[in-house]
């Protein structure tokens, strides 16, 4: 559920070595998609996926499972700083791009 | 990553942008739809409505008229410190309108609200809100407020906003002996003929259909059509609420704050 402007809150469902299920309040496909595919490229990772169980009346769930004994919490956080900074890099380049 | 400005208008806007993802192209789309507020008419207080319309309809198509929005200068309801259900100077616009029909009837258009703020205005003075008979009369006080895209339409800042690969189109000079026909057949006029050759006169404007492919003759068709992986020609149609290219560092700005209250969230243990 994207609603309103509320802030985004991540509630684990469930957490083991290898393995985390959270779900993802004020989150959607916008977000899930980006960490879903980066998660993925990440050679740690061995499985990620999201789901929206009703498109209107629930959120996001993300799954994640690393390799080895790489933490998921980790992959997580990574996938996330490497969109920042593609996505500061975005900016900046549009910015560049709307100057000329 | 690359970005280079294919066009840009006062209302539009079509990048070329390489070296991105679709996950990362389509999180700026949806964010454009959803995410970038703009101004729009909520609450409206009818003081007088003697025309056909029932009070809902008009309050309706007030809603959804674009109003020229300033993003600096307010804040959304609420996350704004005022805290009040009402607003503040800093989180609503007053627009009020007052007509009555003298003589025989009259079209009560947007440009007759008279805003509290000379910047926040319709877009557009020719929207017509409903009609008046003689002696029939209007009078009313609209709120305007900042909102997003995924609680209503009318707080969508674009009319259209999509991506689409950067076409790749290569044509087999040794095999193609520039009969036309699949410049005749583009329904976009992407090819052209020019000294017994096949030329590529505007290759954004390719749809990727693949009409020239099956109208060669040639076996195998002497023209390929295909499309660079990572790149994309991103359109955007502002309703003119705001400029094309803040809409779109807006929505990079909220994808960055989205990543940002994420990343916080995540606590990383060292082990
Ligand atoms: S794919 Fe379609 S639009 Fe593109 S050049 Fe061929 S016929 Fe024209
Ligand atoms: S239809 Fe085929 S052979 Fe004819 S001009 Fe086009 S590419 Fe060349
Ligand atoms: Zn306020």
């Amino acid at each position: 559920m994207e609603d309103g402007g509320g802030k985004m809150k991540v509630n684990v469902l469930n957490k083991t070595e290898n393995e985390l299920k959270i779900e993802l309040e004020g989150a959607g496909h916008t977000l899930c998609n980006l960490l879903q595919k980066k998660l993925l490229e990440d050679e740690t990772v061995d499985l990620a996926g999201y789901d929206i169980p009703h498109p209107l009346a629930s959120n996001p769930i993300l799954y994640v499972r690393t390799k080895g004994d790489v933490k998921p919490e980790e992959a997580l956080h990574r996938a996330v700083e490497k969109i920042l900074e593609l996505s500061k890099e975005f900016s900046k380049e549009l910015k560049k791009a709307l100057k000329t | 990553m690359e970005i280079k400005v294919l066009e840009k208008g006062d209302k539009n806007m079509r990048l070329l942008i390489k070296g991105v993802d679709t996950p990362f192209v389509n999180a700026l789309r949806r964010n454009a739809l959803a995410e970038v507020p703009c101004m729009a008419i909520d609450d409206v207080v009818i003081i007088e409505n003697s025309s056909v319309l029932q009070d809902e309809i008009v309050a309706h198509r007030l809603g959804l008229i674009p109003l020229k929005t300033d993003l600096d200068g307010y804040n959304l309801p609420e996350e704004c410190s005022c805290k009040s259900e009402f607003g503040c100077n800093l989180c609503r616009v007053t627009l009020t309108l007052d007509r009555e029909a003298k003589e025989g009837t009259v079209t009560v258009y947007s440009g007759e609200l008279v805003s509290e703020n000379p910047n926040i205005v319709p877009v557009s003075d020719k929207v017509p809100i409903t009609k008046l008979v003689k002696g029939q009369k209007l009078r009313l006080e609209a709120y305007a407020r900042l909102g997003k895209g995924k609680n209503h339409a009318k707080w969508q800042p674009v009319s259209t906003c999509t991506y689409k690969y950067l076409p790749q189109i290569k044509i087999d000079s040794k095999n193609c002996d520039a009969c036309g026909k699949c410049v005749e057949i583009c329904p976009r006029k992407v090819l052209e003929k020019s000294e017994g050759k096949i030329e590529i006169r505007d290759l954004p404007a390719c749809t990727l259909c693949q009409d020239c492919m099956d109208a060669c003759p040639k076996e195998p068709s002497a023209i390929e059509v295909g499309w660079e992986e990572n790149a994309f020609i991103f359109s955007l149609e502002s309703t003119g609420v705001l400029p094309p290219e803040r809409i779109m560092e807006e929505a990079v700005k909220i994808l960055e704050k989205q990543l940002k209250e994420l990343a916080s969230q995540i606590k990383v243990r060292k082990t």
